[in-house]
C-alpha cells in the first residue's frame, strides 16, 4: 500500500504541476510614467515672462505654452517643444512670433526646408514687425548654409541685416 | 450521460478484486490520464484568458479642449464637453468628473490623464464666462492661483478592436461603476469574493436535478460562467460540466478575483446583432442606450445585468416587458443586500427601460470620421499591433463643430426635400471641416446618419467638382499679373472648340446666354463657363491640370477643356485640400486627422507634425481669395449672407454638375475651411445647384460655428487701389465712387480719372470685400455692355 499511496503523491503532484505556472502579474492599468506634475498651470518663475523682449502676445496660455516649449527644448526634448508650439498656434494661428520659434525649432531639428517654409510664413504674418522678420531672414540664412547654398545664406543675411536698421522717421 | 475519459461503466469491478498488481497500474494510469487532461484544461483556459487580457485595442481620443482666459467658450458648450466625457452634476464638485453651476460659471474637478507631453493630474477649477468668452480661470481653493491655461482631458471617440466579427469596448475595472459590480454579484454569484471558482452546493443542486431527469440548469458562479463564454457551445452534458468546473477552479488559482471579474464584465455575451456578438458591458452599454457605461443611470445598469441570465430572453428590444421584471428583481436583489437604499429602488424601478430602438453600428459615435483615422493608420501599422497593443491615438477631431456639422446636414436635407417635394431620405451629402492654419480636420460627416457606418461620402464618394474647379484656372492667370488683375476683361462669347477626336465642344453658361466682355472678379462671381472656358485655353489645359499635384490633388484630370470646368470627379476630402491652400494664402499644409500616437505604457511613438509647403506665391492667392469673397458677396453664393453676417467676409465658391446631379460649396473663413457636398447615392438629378443646396448647409454650419472673419495678412507686393469696383477704372484716392481693390504691384491701372459718378452725399464704401454693386447707381442705369465704353472713354 504503501507504494500505492506513493503512486498518489507522484500523480497528485503531477497534476498539481499543472496549476503550478507561475501566475503573471496582473495587467496593470496604464502606469503613469514619472512623478505627476501639473502640465497645464505653470506658473512662470517670478510669476512673469522671464525674457524681456518683444510683446510675443498677450494671451497668457500662449506665453505659458512659449516657455514649457523652451523648457522642453533645453531640456533636450524638441518633439515636445513642437507639440507646445502647436498648441500655441491653435491658440493664435496668425502671430507671426509662434511661427517663428516653430521654425527655429525645426531648424535645430535639422529640418532645413521646413526651417525655411516656416520663417517665410512666419515673415507673411510679421506686418510692419521688423525684429521678427530679421530673425526669420536669419534662419533662413542658417538653414541655407546647412544646406549648403552659401549664396543664397549671404542674400538671406542681407535682407536680415536691412531690417535691423534703425528706420528713421 | 458521457464522461469518455472516466468509462466507470464499463469497469470490471471484479477483475480490480482478484489482481492487485493490475488495480495499481490501472489506478496509476487512470490518474496519469487524469493529470494529464487537467494539465491540458488549464493550458487551454490560460491561453482563451490571457488572449482576452492581452488584446488591448487601440483607443482613439478626439481633441483637447483648450481653456483659457480668452477663450470663445460658452458655459453652455462647456458643459456639453464635460457630459461628454462623462461628468455628472454634483453640488459639491470635488471629486474627479464633477461639476457644478455657479452664478458666472462652472466649478469641476478634472480627472488626472497621461497626455503626449506627460501626466496632468487632477484639479480644482473655477471658470467663468462673461458673454461667450471665458472671463476668469482659477484653481479652487488658492487665491492668488489665477491660471493661463487648462487642458480638458480629451473625449474617446472609438476605438479599434479585436477582430473575429466581436466588438469590445474593453474597460479596465475601476471604470466600471460600482451598481454594476453590486447588481451583478447580488444577482449572479453573491459569494464570489470568497469561494474558489466553484459553488458546491450548487453544483450538488445541479448534479441532482439533471440526475433526476429535470431540467439541466446552472448554479454557475461568474468564474464558471466567464468559463462557459469563452467556449461557448449550446451543448449541456456532464463532460461539460465537469470540464467547466475544473477550469473555474483552475483559473481562480492563477488569477486574482479583480482579474476574473475584469475579464468578465468584458467578455459576457449579451446579445445579437446580426453577424456581430455584443459582448462585454462596455459595448452593450453603446448597443442598447448609445452612452459609454459610465453615464448610464442605475436602472440601466441593472438592465443590462438583469440580461446575464438569457440575452435573447431578455432581449429589451424584443422582449421589453420580461425585460423589465427582469430588472425589477436584480434591483430588489440589490436593496436586499443593501447596495441601494430603499429610495434609490423606488426611484429607479419607476424609470422606463430607456433602450435606445435602432442600435448604432459601433462603439464610436463618429464612425466616418474614425475611418479615415483607421486608413492614415493603415499606412504606418500593422493591423494587429492596431487591434491588440493598446496604442492611445490622438486625433484632431472638435466634436462641437462635428455636432454643428452633422446637425446641419441632417436639418437642411429634411428641410430641402420637405420643401421640394423630394422622396424623404434620397439626398445625401458630406461634410469636411478643417482648420485654415494648421490643415487639422475637425469635422466629417460621410452621410446624413453620421452615428451609423457605411458608405463614407466624404472620403469615398468621387462626384464632378463643377465650378469648383475654376479657381485653378484663375489663380494660374493672376500669377501673371503683366497680363491679368481682377479687372481683365475676359471674353463671353460663344465657344466652339474642335479637337481633333472627340466631338465639338460648345460650353454653355448656366443661364444659356453670353454675357460679352467681362471683368475677371465678375466672370468668376458669376461663374461664367464660357469665358473660364476661353481664359483656360488661353493659359494651356495641360499647364493649368499640371498644377493640380501641387495643391494635394494626386488625382490627374483628362487632359481636355472641359475639366476646366470641373468635369472630373473628386471626393469632399481632396476638394478640402484643394481649398486648403488658397485659404492658407498659398502655403500647403497636408489635411491631418492625427496628432500623435503613445504606447500602452504612455511613451510616445509617433507624432504627426504640422508641415507646410509653399506651392503658390502668396499675391496671387490674395487676389484668389478677394475674388472669391466677391462670389459670395455679389455673385452666385450672394445668399450666404442669410446665415453668416458680411462682415465674416466668407471666400468660397458653388458648383453645380450637369443636369443638376452635384451640388457643392467650398469656402473659408478666418478659421476655418469647410467643403459641402449634396447629391443622390444612385446619381439621378437632384433639381438643387450649389447655392440652393450644399451651400445653405454650409451656411447653417458655420453660423452655428461662430467663425472668424476672413482677413489675409497683405502680401508685400500687393497694394490696394482705389478703383472702380465694376470697371477697375482708377479713381483718386478720396474718390467715394471707388473701393480699395488689391492689385500686385505695377498692375494697377496708370491712368487716373477723375471722380466722375461720385454722387453727393453717398456714403463711401471703405471696404474692398463688402462691395456691393448694386449700391452704385452708374451701374444700374447702364446696360451691363457699356463698361467696355467707359474704360475707352
Amino acid at each position: 500500500m504503501e507504494r500505492i499511496s506513493s503512486f498518489f503523491v507522484a500523480v497528485l503532484l503531477l497534476a498539481l504541476a499543472g496549476c503550478a505556472g507561475a501566475p503573471k502579474q496582473p495587467t496593470a492599468a496604464l502606469p503613469m510614467p514619472g512623478e505627476p506634475v501639473p502640465a497645464e498651470t505653470v506658473v512662470l518663475p517670478g510669476g512673469e515672462v522671464v525674457e524681456p523682449g518683444p510683446m510675443i502676445s498677450a494671451n497668457k496660455a500662449v506665453i505659458a505654452l512659449l516657455e514649457r516649449a523652451r523648457r522642453d527644448e533645453a531640456a533636450g526634448k524638441r518633439e515636445a517643444a513642437g507639440a507646445a508650439l502647436e498648441r500655441a498656434l491653435r491658440i493664435e494661428p496668425r502671430n507671426a512670433w509662434l511661427w517663428h520659434e516653430l521654425a527655429r525649432l525645426r531648424l535645430t531639428q535639422g529640418q532645413y526646408a521646413q526651417a525655411i517654409t516656416l520663417a517665410r510664413k512666419s515673415n507673411s504674418f510679421a506686418g510692419r514687425e521688423r525684429r521678427v522678420q530679421a530673425l526669420n531672414w536669419k534662419v533662413i540664412a542658417d538653414a541655407r548654409i546647412a544646406q549648403g547654398d552659401s549664396t543664397g545664406a549671404e542674400q538671406a543675411l542681407k535682407v536680415a541685416a536691412e531690417l535691423e536698421r534703425p528706420v528713421l522717421e | 450521460m458521457k464522461f469518455s475519459v472516466f468509462p466507470w461503466g464499463r469497469f470490471p469491478f471484479d477483475f480490480l478484486r482478484s489482481h492487485g498488481k493490475a488495480l495499481r497500474v490501472t489506478v496509476l494510469l487512470l490518474l496519469l490520464a487524469l493529470s494529464g487532461y487537467i494539465f491540458y484544461l488549464d493550458v487551454v483556459i490560460r491561453e482563451a484568458f490571457e488572449g482576452r487580457k492581452f488584446a488591448l485595442p487601440a483607443r482613439v481620443y478626439g481633441r483637447a479642449l483648450e481653456v483659457y482666459p480668452g477663450a470663445k467658450l460658452t458655459p453652455v458648450q462647456l458643459v456639453e464637453e464635460l457630459r461628454n466625457i462623462g461628468y455628472h452634476e454634483h453640488p459639491v464638485p470635488d471629486e474627479a468628473g464633477t461639476y457644478k453651476h455657479t452664478l458666472n460659471g462652472l466649478e469641476f474637478t478634472t480627472r488626472e490623464f497621461v497626455f503626449g507631453d506627460g501626466p496632468q493630474i487632477s484639479q480644482h477649477l473655477r471658470i467663468e464666462f462673461t458673454g461667450d468668452m471665458v472671463s476668469l480661470l482659477q484653481e479652487r481653493g488658492s487665491t492668488a492661483a489665477d491660471l493661463p491655461l487648462v487642458r480638458i482631458e480629451p473625449p474617446l471617440i472609438g476605438g479599434i478592436y479585436p477582430g473575429h466579427n466581436e466588438d469590445r469596448a474593453l474597460l479596465r475595472l475601476d471604470q466600471v461603476p460600482k451598481p454594476l459590480i453590486d447588481a451583478l454579484i447580488s444577482i449572479e454569484d453573491r459569494k464570489f469574493y470568497t469561494h474558489w471558482g466553484i459553488d458546491p452546493r450548487g453544483i450538488a443542486r445541479a448534479l441532482y436535478k439533471t440526475l433526476t431527469g429535470q431540467r439541466i440548469e446552472g448554479g454557475s458562479t461568474i468564474t464558471q460562467q466567464l468559463v462557459k463564454n469563452f467556449f461557448l457551445t449550446s451543448e449541456r452534458t456532464l463532460t461539460r460540466k465537469g470540464t467547466e468546473v475544473l477550469m473555474a477552479m483552475l483559473l481562480e488559482l492563477h488569477y486574482s478575483k479583480d482579474e476574473i471579474l475584469e475579464t468578465y464584465l468584458n467578455e459576457i455575451f449579451l446579445g445579437q446583432d446580426a453577424t456581430r456578438a455584443i459582448h462585454g458591458f462596455g459595448l452593450a452599454s453603446h448597443f442598447y442606450f448609445d452612452r459609454p457605461l459610465d453615464r448610464l443611470e442605475l436602472q440601466e445598469l441593472a438592465t443590462l445585468v438583469g440580461m446575464v441570465k438569457g440575452p435573447a430572453v431578455y432581449d429589451p428590444r424584443k422582449n421589453p416587458d420580461f425585460t423589465l421584471q427582469r430588472r425589477n428583481i436584480v434591483l430588489q436583489e440589490m436593496v436586499k443586500l443593501e447596495a441601494i437604499t430603499q429610495a434609490q429602488f423606488v426611484e429607479a424601478r419607476q424609470k422606463p427601460l430607456g433602450v435606445i430602438r435602432r442600435a448604432p453600428t459601433g462603439t464610436s459615435p463618429y464612425p466616418a470620421f474614425l475611418q479615415f483615422v483607421h486608413r492614415q493608420l493603415q499606412r504606418d501599422y500593422r493591423e494587429e499591433d492596431l487591434r491588440s497593443e493598446g496604442l492611445r491615438i490622438f486625433t484632431t477631431l472638435d466634436p462641437h463643430i462635428q455636432r454643428q456639422a452633422e446637425e446641419a446636414l441632417k436639418s437642411r436635407l429634411a428641410d430641402i426635400e420637405r420643401a421640394r417635394r423630394i422622396t424623404s431620405g434620397t439626398l445625401e451629402g458630406a461634410v469636411v471641416v478643417s482648420s485654415t492654419q494648421t490643415g487639422e480636420i475637425q469635422a466629417l460627416v460621410g452621410g446624413r446618419e453620421a452615428r451609423f457606418a457605411g458608405y463614407n461620402r466624404a472620403i469615398d464618394a468621387q462626384r464632378p467638382i463643377g465650378s469648383l474647379a475654376k479657381p485653378i484656372v484663375y489663380l494660374t492667370a493672376l500669377e501673371e499679373p503683366g497680363r491679368y488683375t481682377l479687372f481683365t476683361p475676359l471674353d463671353d462669347s460663344a465657344l466652339v472648340l474642335r479637337q481633333a477626336g472627340t466631338s465639338d465642344w460648345k460650353p454653355q453658361n448656366y443661364d444659356h446666354e453670353f454675357h460679352g466682355q467681362v471683368p475677371l472678379r465678375t466672370a468668376l462671381a458669376n461663374s461664367y463657363n464660357v469665358s473660364t472656358a476661353r481664359l483656360g485655353i488661353e493659359l494651356g489645359v495641360e499647364s493649368i491640370l499640371d498644377k493640380l499635384p501641387l495643391y494635394g490633388i494626386e488625382r490627374q484630370p483628362p487632359p481636355f477643356a472641359s475639366s476646366l470646368l470641373g468635369a472630373f470627379e473628386l471626393s469632399p476630402i481632396e476638394v478640402a485640400q484643394l481649398y486648403q491652400t488658397f485659404a492658407d494664402s498659398g502655403f500647403r499644409t497636408p489635411l491631418r486627422a492625427i496628432r500623435e500616437i503613445l504606447a500602452a505604457d504612455g511613451k510616445p511613438l509617433q507624432r504627426y507634425p504640422l508641415n507646410v509647403e509653399p506651392v503658390a506665391p502668396a499675391a496671387p492667392v490674395y487676389l484668389l481669395t478677394t475674388a472669391l469673397q466677391g462670389v459670395v458677396s455679389e455673385g452666385t453664393a450672394k445668399s450666404l449672407n442669410n446665415w453668416v453676417p458680411a462682415e465674416v467676409k466668407v471666400a468660397g465658391k458653388t458648383g453645380t454638375t450637369d443636369d443638376l446631379r452635384d451640388s457643392w460649396f467650398a469656402g473659408y473663413s478666418g478659421d476655418h475651411v469647410a467643403v459641402v457636398w449634396v447629391g443622390r447615392d444612385d446619381n439621378k438629378p437632384t433639381g438643387l445647384t450649389g447655392a440652393s443646396g450644399a451651400m445653405t448647409i454650409w451656411g447653417e454650419m458655420m453660423r452655428n460655428i461662430r467663425p472668424e472673419p476672413l482677413e489675409p495678412a497683405l502680401p508685400e507686393d500687393i497694394e490696394l487701389v482705389n478703383v472702380d469696383p465694376v470697371t477697375g477704372v482708377r479713381y483718386i484716392e478720396d474718390c467715394a465712387s471707388g473701393v480699395q481693390m488689391p492689385f500686385i504691384k505695377g498692375s494697377a491701372p496708370t491712368e487716373v480719372s477723375g471722380c466722375a459718378f461720385a454722387a453727393a452725399g453717398e456714403p463711401a464704401v471703405g471696404d474692398a470685400a463688402a462691395v456691393n454693386v448694386e449700391v452704385k447707381p452708374a451701374v444700374k442705369q447702364e446696360p451691363q455692355k457699356s463698361w467696355l465704353q467707359r474704360i475707352f472713354d
